[in-house]
Protein backbone atom coordinates (compact mmCIF):
# COMPACT_ATOMS: atom_id res chain seq x y z
CA UNK A 1 0.00 0.00 0.00
CA UNK A 2 1.64 3.20 -0.70
CA UNK A 3 1.04 6.80 1.27
CA UNK A 4 -0.46 8.48 -1.80
CA UNK A 5 -3.65 9.71 -1.53
CA UNK A 6 -3.63 10.51 -5.20
CA UNK A 7 -2.07 9.57 -8.70
CA UNK A 8 -1.33 13.42 -9.05
CA UNK A 9 0.50 13.74 -5.80
CA UNK A 10 2.21 10.52 -6.56
CA UNK A 11 3.48 12.03 -10.13
CA UNK A 12 3.88 15.35 -8.24
CA UNK A 13 5.93 13.86 -5.44
CA UNK A 14 8.07 11.81 -7.56
CA UNK A 15 8.79 14.44 -10.31
CA UNK A 16 9.87 16.85 -7.58
CA UNK A 17 12.61 14.80 -5.86
CA UNK A 18 13.89 13.26 -8.80
CA UNK A 19 14.79 16.77 -10.05
CA UNK A 20 15.87 17.84 -7.23
CA UNK A 21 18.13 15.58 -6.44
CA UNK A 22 19.81 16.35 -9.84
CA UNK A 23 19.53 19.93 -10.24
CA UNK A 24 22.32 21.06 -8.34
CA UNK A 25 24.55 18.94 -10.83
CA UNK A 26 22.67 21.42 -13.99
CA UNK A 27 23.50 24.76 -11.72
CA UNK A 28 26.98 23.82 -11.74
CA UNK A 29 27.97 25.75 -8.61
CA UNK A 30 25.67 28.12 -9.35
CA UNK A 31 25.65 29.01 -5.82
CA UNK A 32 23.03 31.89 -6.00
CA UNK A 33 20.21 29.48 -7.25
CA UNK A 34 21.32 26.80 -5.52
CA UNK A 35 20.86 28.93 -2.01
CA UNK A 36 17.35 29.95 -3.21
CA UNK A 37 16.54 26.51 -3.63
CA UNK A 38 17.56 25.44 -0.02
CA UNK A 39 15.43 28.43 1.09
CA UNK A 40 12.58 27.79 -0.66
CA UNK A 41 12.53 23.91 0.44
CA UNK A 42 13.01 25.33 4.23
CA UNK A 43 10.07 27.52 3.79
CA UNK A 44 8.26 24.30 2.18
CA UNK A 45 9.18 22.36 5.60
CA UNK A 46 7.63 25.30 7.24
CA UNK A 47 4.29 25.35 5.01
CA UNK A 48 3.98 21.84 5.38
CA UNK A 49 4.15 22.21 9.15
CA UNK A 50 1.35 24.42 9.27
CA UNK A 51 -1.05 23.47 6.35
CA UNK A 52 -1.57 20.20 8.36
CA UNK A 53 -2.18 22.05 11.51
CA UNK A 54 -4.65 24.22 9.43
CA UNK A 55 -6.01 21.87 6.32
CA UNK A 56 -5.69 18.47 8.12
CA UNK A 57 -6.10 18.93 12.04
CA UNK A 58 -8.99 22.05 11.35
CA UNK A 59 -6.61 24.52 14.27
CA UNK A 60 -6.31 27.62 12.25
CA UNK A 61 -3.03 29.80 13.68
CA UNK A 62 -1.57 33.00 13.12
CA UNK A 63 1.02 32.50 15.35
CA UNK A 64 3.46 29.45 14.03
CA UNK A 65 5.69 32.06 12.63
CA UNK A 66 6.67 31.91 16.16
CA UNK A 67 8.22 28.26 16.61
CA UNK A 68 10.34 29.24 13.03
CA UNK A 69 11.67 31.72 15.03
CA UNK A 70 12.15 30.02 18.02
CA UNK A 71 14.12 26.86 16.33
CA UNK A 72 16.77 29.23 15.19
CA UNK A 73 16.50 30.84 18.80
CA UNK A 74 16.94 27.79 20.50
CA UNK A 75 19.96 26.44 18.13
CA UNK A 76 22.28 29.49 18.36
CA UNK A 77 21.21 30.00 21.92
CA UNK A 78 21.89 26.52 23.31
CA UNK A 79 25.24 26.10 21.16
CA UNK A 80 28.57 27.13 22.26
CA UNK A 81 29.80 30.02 20.26
CA UNK A 82 33.43 29.04 19.01
CA UNK A 83 32.69 25.11 19.02
CA UNK A 84 31.15 23.10 16.15
CA UNK A 85 28.03 20.84 17.53
CA UNK A 86 26.69 17.88 16.47
CA UNK A 87 24.07 18.92 14.07
CA UNK A 88 21.88 15.65 14.29
CA UNK A 89 22.41 15.78 18.22
CA UNK A 90 21.07 19.45 17.91
CA UNK A 91 18.27 18.66 15.85
CA UNK A 92 17.06 16.36 18.79
CA UNK A 93 17.28 19.35 21.11
CA UNK A 94 15.46 21.98 19.31
CA UNK A 95 12.63 19.75 18.51
CA UNK A 96 12.45 18.14 21.68
CA UNK A 97 12.56 21.98 23.50
CA UNK A 98 10.09 23.55 20.66
CA UNK A 99 8.08 20.39 21.13
CA UNK A 100 7.97 21.22 25.31
CA UNK A 101 7.55 24.85 24.67
CA UNK A 102 4.59 24.18 22.13
CA UNK A 103 2.62 21.56 24.54
CA UNK A 104 2.67 24.58 27.47
CA UNK A 105 1.57 26.89 24.56
CA UNK A 106 -1.09 24.14 23.21
CA UNK A 107 -2.44 23.89 26.50
CA UNK A 108 -3.21 27.64 26.62
CA UNK A 109 -4.34 28.42 22.77
CA UNK A 110 -6.41 24.94 22.40
CA UNK A 111 -8.76 25.63 24.79
CA UNK A 112 -10.03 28.62 22.22
CA UNK A 113 -11.18 27.51 18.56
CA UNK A 114 -11.45 29.36 15.59
CA UNK A 115 -11.29 33.24 15.08
CA UNK A 116 -10.04 33.25 19.60
CA UNK A 117 -7.48 30.95 18.63
CA UNK A 118 -6.05 32.84 15.42
CA UNK A 119 -6.36 36.11 17.91
CA UNK A 120 -4.27 34.40 21.10
CA UNK A 121 -2.07 32.72 18.66
CA UNK A 122 -1.16 36.14 17.30
CA UNK A 123 -1.39 37.43 20.83
CA UNK A 124 1.16 34.76 21.77
CA UNK A 125 3.49 35.21 19.19
CA UNK A 126 3.88 38.99 18.62
CA UNK A 127 4.71 38.69 22.85
CA UNK A 128 7.58 36.36 21.85
CA UNK A 129 8.59 38.57 19.01
CA UNK A 130 8.90 41.28 21.39
CA UNK A 131 10.29 39.60 24.16
CA UNK A 132 13.54 38.74 21.98
CA UNK A 133 12.88 42.64 20.05
CA UNK A 134 13.97 44.03 23.24
CA UNK A 135 16.50 41.74 25.00
CA UNK A 136 19.91 43.06 25.49
CA UNK A 137 21.16 39.44 25.86
CA UNK A 138 19.74 38.22 23.07
CA UNK A 139 20.60 40.73 20.23
CA UNK A 140 17.64 42.78 19.96
CA UNK A 141 16.02 43.16 16.52
CA UNK A 142 19.36 42.32 14.92
CA UNK A 143 19.54 38.81 16.91
CA UNK A 144 22.26 36.55 17.20
CA UNK A 145 24.82 34.91 14.77
CA UNK A 146 25.76 31.63 13.98
CA UNK A 147 29.50 32.10 14.01
CA UNK A 148 30.34 28.15 13.29
CA UNK A 149 27.95 25.84 11.79
CA UNK A 150 27.65 22.32 13.23
CA UNK A 151 29.54 19.35 12.16
CA UNK A 152 26.89 15.93 10.66
CA UNK A 153 29.05 13.11 11.83
CA UNK A 154 27.19 9.61 12.66
CA UNK A 155 29.35 7.44 14.62
CA UNK A 156 32.22 9.47 13.13
CA UNK A 157 31.07 9.53 9.93
CA UNK A 158 30.63 12.47 8.27
CA UNK A 159 29.24 13.18 4.83
CA UNK A 160 27.80 16.71 4.67
CA UNK A 161 29.64 19.38 5.42
CA UNK A 162 27.46 22.40 5.95
CA UNK A 163 29.28 25.27 4.41
CA UNK A 164 28.96 23.48 1.31
CA UNK A 165 25.89 25.00 -0.40
CA UNK A 166 25.27 21.93 -2.43
CA UNK A 167 25.38 19.74 0.79
CA UNK A 168 23.53 21.93 2.61
CA UNK A 169 20.80 22.04 0.01
CA UNK A 170 20.69 17.77 -0.17
CA UNK A 171 20.13 18.23 3.51
CA UNK A 172 16.98 20.50 2.96
CA UNK A 173 15.82 17.83 0.63
CA UNK A 174 16.37 14.98 2.78
CA UNK A 175 15.03 17.13 5.41
CA UNK A 176 11.67 17.76 3.48
CA UNK A 177 11.67 14.31 1.87
CA UNK A 178 11.14 12.81 5.50
CA UNK A 179 9.08 15.38 6.79
CA UNK A 180 6.71 14.58 3.72
CA UNK A 181 7.02 10.92 4.51
CA UNK A 182 6.39 11.44 8.34
CA UNK A 183 3.11 13.87 7.63
CA UNK A 184 1.43 11.19 5.02
CA UNK A 185 2.37 8.17 7.84
CA UNK A 186 0.28 9.93 10.59
CA UNK A 187 -1.99 10.89 8.33
CA UNK A 188 -2.92 7.33 7.19
CA UNK A 189 -2.39 6.14 10.99
CA UNK A 190 -5.19 5.07 13.60
CA UNK A 191 -4.25 8.63 15.07
CA UNK A 192 -4.92 10.30 11.74
CA UNK A 193 -8.17 8.63 11.92
CA UNK A 194 -9.23 10.97 14.79
CA UNK A 195 -8.08 13.68 13.41
CA UNK A 196 -9.80 13.73 10.14
CA UNK A 197 -12.71 12.57 12.30
CA UNK A 198 -12.27 15.88 14.67
CA UNK A 199 -11.30 18.34 12.20
CA UNK A 200 -14.64 17.49 9.79
CA UNK A 201 -17.32 17.08 13.11
CA UNK A 202 -15.73 17.66 16.14
CA UNK A 203 -19.02 17.29 18.09
CA UNK A 204 -19.51 14.02 17.00
CA UNK A 205 -16.06 13.33 17.49
CA UNK A 206 -16.73 14.02 21.41
CA UNK A 207 -19.87 12.18 21.39
CA UNK A 208 -18.06 8.42 20.09
CA UNK A 209 -16.20 8.78 23.49
CA UNK A 210 -12.75 10.40 21.70
CA UNK A 211 -11.13 13.41 23.41
CA UNK A 212 -10.27 15.83 21.34
CA UNK A 213 -8.19 17.85 23.61
CA UNK A 214 -5.70 15.32 23.35
CA UNK A 215 -5.35 14.57 19.99
CA UNK A 216 -5.06 18.43 19.10
CA UNK A 217 -2.24 19.06 21.05
CA UNK A 218 -0.46 16.35 20.24
CA UNK A 219 -0.88 17.17 16.34
CA UNK A 220 -0.10 21.20 17.60
CA UNK A 221 3.45 19.93 19.22
CA UNK A 222 3.89 17.76 16.28
CA UNK A 223 3.76 20.62 13.63
CA UNK A 224 5.17 23.08 15.92
CA UNK A 225 8.34 21.30 16.64
CA UNK A 226 8.57 20.69 12.86
CA UNK A 227 8.36 24.19 12.11
CA UNK A 228 11.00 24.81 14.74
CA UNK A 229 13.15 22.74 12.88
CA UNK A 230 12.29 24.40 9.91
CA UNK A 231 13.67 27.73 11.91
CA UNK A 232 16.85 25.43 12.65
CA UNK A 233 17.75 24.86 9.30
CA UNK A 234 16.95 28.43 8.25
CA UNK A 235 19.24 29.96 10.75
CA UNK A 236 22.25 27.99 9.67
CA UNK A 237 21.97 29.06 5.96
CA UNK A 238 22.12 32.27 7.08
CA UNK A 239 24.03 32.00 9.43
CA UNK A 240 21.75 34.41 11.68
CA UNK A 241 18.34 34.41 13.74
CA UNK A 242 16.52 37.83 14.05
CA UNK A 243 12.56 38.07 15.57
CA UNK A 244 11.69 39.39 12.42
CA UNK A 245 11.59 35.34 11.77
CA UNK A 246 9.05 34.92 14.04
CA UNK A 247 6.69 38.64 13.07
CA UNK A 248 2.81 37.91 12.22
CA UNK A 249 3.89 38.62 8.38
CA UNK A 250 5.98 35.57 8.29
CA UNK A 251 2.63 33.07 9.43
CA UNK A 252 0.16 35.09 6.97
CA UNK A 253 2.27 34.53 4.40
CA UNK A 254 2.88 30.70 4.74
CA UNK A 255 -0.62 31.00 5.68
CA UNK A 256 -1.12 32.08 1.46
CA UNK A 257 1.50 29.66 0.70
CA UNK A 258 -0.20 26.85 2.09
CA UNK A 259 -3.68 27.96 0.70
CA UNK A 260 -2.20 28.07 -2.75
CA UNK A 261 -1.24 24.85 -2.82
CA UNK A 262 -4.05 23.29 -1.60
CA UNK A 263 -5.06 23.62 2.53
CA UNK A 264 -4.71 19.74 4.12
CA UNK A 265 -2.85 18.21 1.30
CA UNK A 266 0.38 18.48 2.30
CA UNK A 267 2.08 18.26 -1.17
CA UNK A 268 0.19 21.59 -1.83
CA UNK A 269 2.33 22.90 0.70
CA UNK A 270 5.17 22.04 -1.27
CA UNK A 271 3.92 23.74 -4.23
CA UNK A 272 2.27 26.77 -2.82
CA UNK A 273 6.10 27.59 -1.11
CA UNK A 274 7.62 27.00 -4.88
CA UNK A 275 4.56 28.89 -6.60
CA UNK A 276 4.73 31.82 -4.66
CA UNK A 277 8.51 32.50 -4.07
CA UNK A 278 8.69 31.58 -7.65
CA UNK A 279 6.42 34.22 -8.67
CA UNK A 280 7.67 36.93 -6.06
CA UNK A 281 11.17 36.54 -7.87
CA UNK A 282 9.88 36.79 -11.32
CA UNK A 283 7.41 39.75 -10.52
CA UNK A 284 10.30 41.53 -8.55
CA UNK A 285 12.49 41.49 -11.61
CA UNK A 286 9.62 43.08 -13.36
CA UNK A 287 8.80 45.62 -11.66
CA UNK A 288 8.85 48.01 -8.31
CA UNK A 289 4.86 47.13 -7.66
CA UNK A 290 5.04 43.23 -7.30
CA UNK A 291 3.07 43.30 -4.21
CA UNK A 292 0.00 44.64 -6.08
CA UNK A 293 0.33 42.78 -8.72
CA UNK A 294 1.44 39.46 -6.62
CA UNK A 295 -1.81 40.32 -4.74
CA UNK A 296 -3.78 40.51 -7.51
CA UNK A 297 -2.21 36.78 -8.85
CA UNK A 298 -2.95 35.08 -5.96
CA UNK A 299 -6.61 36.32 -5.25
CA UNK A 300 -7.68 35.46 -8.79
CA UNK A 301 -6.15 32.05 -8.14
CA UNK A 302 -7.43 31.39 -4.95
CA UNK A 303 -10.49 32.15 -6.14
CA UNK A 304 -10.48 29.80 -9.25
CA UNK A 305 -9.22 27.03 -7.28
CA UNK A 306 -11.13 26.07 -4.15
CA UNK A 307 -8.93 23.35 -3.48
CA UNK A 308 -5.80 24.74 -4.73
CA UNK A 309 -2.72 24.16 -6.92
CA UNK A 310 -2.95 20.38 -5.66
CA UNK A 311 -7.16 20.28 -5.63
CA UNK A 312 -6.67 20.84 -8.92
CA UNK A 313 -3.60 18.50 -9.82
CA UNK A 314 -5.72 16.11 -8.17
CA UNK A 315 -9.26 16.92 -10.31
CA UNK A 316 -6.89 16.64 -13.70
CA UNK A 317 -5.46 13.11 -12.05
CA UNK A 318 -8.28 11.64 -10.98
CA UNK A 319 -8.90 11.04 -7.30
CA UNK A 320 -7.77 8.29 -6.50
CA UNK A 321 -4.66 6.07 -7.30
CA UNK B 1 -37.67 -8.17 35.45
CA UNK B 2 -34.98 -6.82 34.03
CA UNK B 3 -32.69 -5.26 35.28
CA UNK B 4 -32.14 -1.36 35.93
CA UNK B 5 -28.99 0.16 33.79
CA UNK B 6 -29.46 3.68 33.34
CA UNK B 7 -31.36 5.90 35.92
CA UNK B 8 -32.06 9.55 36.52
CA UNK B 9 -32.52 11.21 40.17
CA UNK B 10 -34.17 14.40 40.32
CA UNK B 11 -32.69 15.40 36.94
CA UNK B 12 -32.94 18.94 36.12
CA UNK B 13 -31.45 20.95 33.37
CA UNK B 14 -31.81 24.64 33.37
CA UNK B 15 -31.63 26.93 30.73
CA UNK B 16 -30.89 30.02 32.67
CA UNK B 17 -34.79 30.71 34.04
CA UNK B 18 -36.38 27.93 31.21
CA UNK B 19 -36.54 24.58 33.19
CA UNK B 20 -36.11 22.02 30.07
CA UNK B 21 -35.83 19.39 32.62
CA UNK B 22 -37.73 19.23 36.53
CA UNK B 23 -36.88 17.31 38.91
CA UNK B 24 -37.15 14.13 36.92
CA UNK B 25 -37.12 10.24 37.80
CA UNK B 26 -36.76 7.50 35.31
CA UNK B 27 -35.49 4.22 34.80
CA UNK B 28 -34.26 2.12 31.66
CA UNK B 29 -34.37 -1.19 31.85
CA UNK B 30 -32.19 -3.73 30.03
CA UNK B 31 -32.99 -5.48 26.90
CA UNK B 32 -36.42 -3.02 26.81
CA UNK B 33 -37.61 -0.33 24.16
CA UNK B 34 -38.29 2.28 25.96
CA UNK B 35 -39.98 5.63 24.41
CA UNK B 36 -40.19 8.98 25.41
CA UNK B 37 -43.07 11.12 23.66
CA UNK B 38 -44.54 14.60 24.47
CA UNK B 39 -45.36 17.83 22.61
CA UNK B 40 -42.69 19.73 21.21
CA UNK B 41 -40.69 21.50 23.91
CA UNK B 42 -41.63 18.76 26.78
CA UNK B 43 -37.85 18.50 27.23
CA UNK B 44 -37.24 15.31 25.18
CA UNK B 45 -34.03 15.93 23.57
CA UNK B 46 -32.90 17.93 26.61
CA UNK B 47 -33.57 14.67 28.68
CA UNK B 48 -31.18 12.19 25.97
CA UNK B 49 -28.43 15.46 25.66
CA UNK B 50 -28.29 15.36 29.60
CA UNK B 51 -28.41 11.58 29.41
CA UNK B 52 -25.29 11.07 27.34
CA UNK B 53 -22.94 13.73 28.79
CA UNK B 54 -23.93 16.43 26.13
CA UNK B 55 -24.95 18.76 28.65
CA UNK B 56 -24.18 19.21 32.07
CA UNK B 57 -27.08 18.74 34.66
CA UNK B 58 -27.39 21.17 36.69
CA UNK B 59 -28.91 19.18 39.29
CA UNK B 60 -29.61 15.67 40.25
CA UNK B 61 -27.90 12.31 39.63
CA UNK B 62 -27.60 10.16 36.98
CA UNK B 63 -26.83 6.23 37.50
CA UNK B 64 -25.38 3.93 35.22
CA UNK B 65 -25.41 0.21 36.73
CA UNK B 66 -26.24 1.78 40.32
CA UNK B 67 -22.92 3.84 40.17
CA UNK B 68 -23.34 7.76 40.02
CA UNK B 69 -21.51 9.52 36.32
CA UNK B 70 -23.06 12.87 36.22
CA UNK B 71 -19.65 13.97 36.86
CA UNK B 72 -18.12 12.73 33.93
CA UNK B 73 -17.02 14.52 31.39
CA UNK B 74 -19.35 14.53 27.64
CA UNK B 75 -16.77 12.28 26.29
CA UNK B 76 -16.54 9.60 29.26
CA UNK B 77 -20.54 8.57 28.28
CA UNK B 78 -19.54 6.84 25.64
CA UNK B 79 -16.48 5.17 26.97
CA UNK B 80 -18.88 3.73 29.91
CA UNK B 81 -21.00 2.09 26.83
CA UNK B 82 -23.80 5.11 26.40
CA UNK B 83 -23.84 5.40 23.03
CA UNK B 84 -26.39 8.07 21.14
CA UNK B 85 -27.46 9.31 17.75
CA UNK B 86 -28.61 12.45 16.76
CA UNK B 87 -32.19 14.16 15.56
CA UNK B 88 -29.78 15.59 12.69
CA UNK B 89 -27.55 13.36 10.80
CA UNK B 90 -24.48 13.43 12.58
CA UNK B 91 -21.75 11.61 10.31
CA UNK B 92 -18.56 12.15 8.80
CA UNK B 93 -19.78 13.07 5.53
CA UNK B 94 -16.39 12.39 3.44
CA UNK B 95 -14.99 9.65 4.62
CA UNK B 96 -17.04 5.73 3.46
CA UNK B 97 -19.55 4.33 5.34
CA UNK B 98 -17.12 1.69 6.75
CA UNK B 99 -14.73 4.36 7.50
CA UNK B 100 -17.40 6.09 9.94
CA UNK B 101 -18.20 2.84 11.44
CA UNK B 102 -14.10 2.47 12.06
CA UNK B 103 -13.59 5.87 13.68
CA UNK B 104 -16.68 4.39 16.45
CA UNK B 105 -14.92 1.36 16.80
CA UNK B 106 -11.17 2.37 17.41
CA UNK B 107 -12.55 4.49 20.21
CA UNK B 108 -13.69 0.89 22.02
CA UNK B 109 -10.23 -1.09 21.29
CA UNK B 110 -7.70 1.46 21.38
CA UNK B 111 -4.88 2.26 19.40
CA UNK B 112 -5.25 5.86 18.42
CA UNK B 113 -2.47 7.77 19.71
CA UNK B 114 -0.56 5.64 17.01
CA UNK B 115 1.03 7.31 15.06
CA UNK B 116 2.58 5.15 12.41
CA UNK B 117 0.20 1.92 12.53
CA UNK B 118 -1.48 2.04 9.38
CA UNK B 119 -5.05 2.54 10.09
CA UNK B 120 -6.33 -0.28 7.77
CA UNK B 121 -4.01 -2.73 9.90
CA UNK B 122 -6.15 -3.04 12.32
CA UNK B 123 -8.69 -5.72 11.18
CA UNK B 124 -10.47 -5.76 14.93
CA UNK B 125 -11.57 -2.49 14.00
CA UNK B 126 -12.86 -3.18 10.48
CA UNK B 127 -14.32 -6.69 12.12
CA UNK B 128 -16.62 -4.40 14.44
CA UNK B 129 -17.49 -1.47 11.65
CA UNK B 130 -18.48 -4.66 9.13
CA UNK B 131 -20.89 -6.09 11.84
CA UNK B 132 -22.36 -2.94 12.92
CA UNK B 133 -23.13 -2.25 9.12
CA UNK B 134 -24.36 -5.54 8.49
CA UNK B 135 -26.62 -5.30 11.75
CA UNK B 136 -28.38 -1.63 9.89
CA UNK B 137 -28.44 -3.71 6.35
CA UNK B 138 -25.88 -1.51 4.98
CA UNK B 139 -22.89 -3.67 3.71
CA UNK B 140 -23.44 -2.72 0.26
CA UNK B 141 -22.53 0.27 0.77
CA UNK B 142 -19.38 0.15 2.82
CA UNK B 143 -17.08 1.44 0.65
CA UNK B 144 -19.63 4.53 -0.49
CA UNK B 145 -19.13 8.14 0.99
CA UNK B 146 -21.41 8.56 3.61
CA UNK B 147 -22.26 11.80 1.80
CA UNK B 148 -23.45 9.83 -1.68
CA UNK B 149 -25.87 7.60 0.22
CA UNK B 150 -29.69 8.30 0.68
CA UNK B 151 -31.16 10.08 3.40
CA UNK B 152 -32.62 6.98 4.76
CA UNK B 153 -29.50 5.47 4.67
CA UNK B 154 -27.26 8.00 6.41
CA UNK B 155 -29.85 7.62 9.11
CA UNK B 156 -29.05 3.42 9.15
CA UNK B 157 -25.19 4.47 9.64
CA UNK B 158 -26.13 7.27 12.13
CA UNK B 159 -27.21 3.87 13.75
CA UNK B 160 -24.29 1.50 12.58
CA UNK B 161 -21.70 4.23 14.52
CA UNK B 162 -23.45 3.88 17.85
CA UNK B 163 -23.64 0.13 17.62
CA UNK B 164 -20.10 -0.19 16.58
CA UNK B 165 -19.15 2.19 19.74
CA UNK B 166 -20.10 -1.40 21.69
CA UNK B 167 -22.55 0.18 24.00
CA UNK B 168 -24.89 -1.12 26.61
CA UNK B 169 -27.72 2.10 25.93
CA UNK B 170 -28.65 3.15 22.93
CA UNK B 171 -30.08 6.49 23.13
CA UNK B 172 -31.48 7.12 19.69
CA UNK B 173 -32.65 10.98 18.77
CA UNK B 174 -35.67 10.34 16.49
CA UNK B 175 -34.09 8.14 14.22
CA UNK B 176 -36.94 8.13 11.99
CA UNK B 177 -36.98 11.61 11.29
CA UNK B 178 -37.81 12.92 7.77
CA UNK B 179 -38.01 9.13 6.89
CA UNK B 180 -40.85 7.32 4.35
CA UNK B 181 -42.90 5.09 4.93
CA UNK B 182 -40.52 2.22 3.63
CA UNK B 183 -37.55 3.20 5.02
CA UNK B 184 -39.16 3.78 8.58
CA UNK B 185 -40.17 0.20 8.34
CA UNK B 186 -36.66 -0.67 8.22
CA UNK B 187 -35.82 1.03 11.29
CA UNK B 188 -38.84 -0.24 13.05
CA UNK B 189 -37.45 -4.31 12.34
CA UNK B 190 -33.96 -3.10 13.35
CA UNK B 191 -35.01 -1.32 16.35
CA UNK B 192 -36.86 -4.82 16.83
CA UNK B 193 -34.03 -6.47 16.85
CA UNK B 194 -32.13 -4.13 18.78
CA UNK B 195 -34.10 -4.06 21.82
CA UNK B 196 -33.63 -7.42 22.52
CA UNK B 197 -30.02 -6.81 23.43
CA UNK B 198 -29.63 -3.43 24.61
CA UNK B 199 -31.52 -1.37 26.58
CA UNK B 200 -32.49 1.25 24.07
CA UNK B 201 -34.34 4.88 25.16
CA UNK B 202 -36.14 6.23 21.58
CA UNK B 203 -37.34 9.80 21.23
CA UNK B 204 -39.99 9.58 18.23
CA UNK B 205 -42.37 11.63 17.13
CA UNK B 206 -43.75 8.90 14.69
CA UNK B 207 -46.35 7.70 17.38
CA UNK B 208 -47.43 4.47 14.82
CA UNK B 209 -43.89 3.34 15.31
CA UNK B 210 -43.77 4.22 18.82
CA UNK B 211 -46.89 2.36 19.57
CA UNK B 212 -45.67 -0.89 17.92
CA UNK B 213 -41.59 -0.76 19.35
CA UNK B 214 -42.06 0.16 23.16
CA UNK B 215 -42.37 -1.58 25.95
CA UNK B 216 -42.45 1.24 28.47
CA UNK B 217 -43.44 4.31 27.52
CA UNK B 218 -42.78 7.47 29.33
CA UNK B 219 -45.07 10.59 28.59
CA UNK B 220 -43.33 14.21 29.25
CA UNK B 221 -44.75 17.42 29.59
CA UNK B 222 -43.29 20.97 30.34
CA UNK B 223 -39.75 18.97 31.41
CA UNK B 224 -41.32 17.22 33.68
CA UNK B 225 -42.29 13.07 33.90
CA UNK B 226 -46.25 13.16 33.84
CA UNK B 227 -46.60 9.21 33.26
CA UNK B 228 -44.48 6.12 32.84
CA UNK B 229 -46.39 2.78 31.63
CA UNK B 230 -47.18 0.12 29.04
CA UNK B 231 -48.72 1.49 25.46
CA UNK B 232 -51.91 0.27 26.00
CA UNK B 233 -52.15 2.04 29.31
CA UNK B 234 -51.02 4.94 27.81
CA UNK B 235 -53.03 4.62 24.81
CA UNK B 236 -56.05 4.82 27.47
CA UNK B 237 -55.23 7.41 29.72
CA UNK B 238 -57.24 10.57 29.77
CA UNK B 239 -53.91 12.88 31.19
CA UNK B 240 -51.97 11.96 28.17
CA UNK B 241 -54.97 12.78 25.27
CA UNK B 242 -55.14 15.75 27.77
CA UNK B 243 -51.38 16.75 27.33
CA UNK B 244 -51.21 15.71 23.86
CA UNK B 245 -54.66 16.99 22.08
CA UNK B 246 -54.78 19.50 24.63
CA UNK B 247 -58.13 20.88 26.48
CA UNK B 248 -61.12 21.27 24.54
CA UNK B 249 -61.19 25.30 24.99
CA UNK B 250 -57.62 25.38 23.19
CA UNK B 251 -58.15 26.11 19.61
CA UNK B 252 -55.92 24.66 16.91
Amino acid sequence: MSIFSSKSEKIFIYLFFAIGLFIPLFLEGNTFYINKFSTIIILSIFVMSLDYLVGRTGLITLGHAMFYGLGGYIFTILAPEYEAVNFWVYTFYVMLISGFIALIVGLIVLRTSGIYMIMITLALAQMTFYFFADSVEYGGLDGLFVYIKPETSIFGLSFLDLDNETHFYYLCLLSLFNCFVFFKVIMNSSFGRVIDALKENPDRAIALGYNIFHFRLIAYVLSSSLAAYAGYLFALQFGFVNPSMMSWDISATALVMALLGGLGSVFGAIIGSFMYEGLHYYIEHLTEYWMFFMGVLIIALVLTLKHGIAGFLNALGGKRS
Amino acid sequence: MNQTILEAENLCKFWGGLKALNELNIQFKDKQLHSIVGPNGAGKSTLLNTLCGAYPATSGVILYHGKPITHLKGYEFCREGIGRSFQKTNIFHNATCLENCCIAAQQRIGGSFNLFRKRSKNRQITEIARKALQQVGLTARADTRATEVSYGEQRQLEIAMVLATSPKVLLLDEPMAGMGHEESQTIISLLKELKQQYCIVLVEHDMDAVFELSDLMTVMVDGQHLITDTVDNIRNNPLVQDAYLGNDDEVF
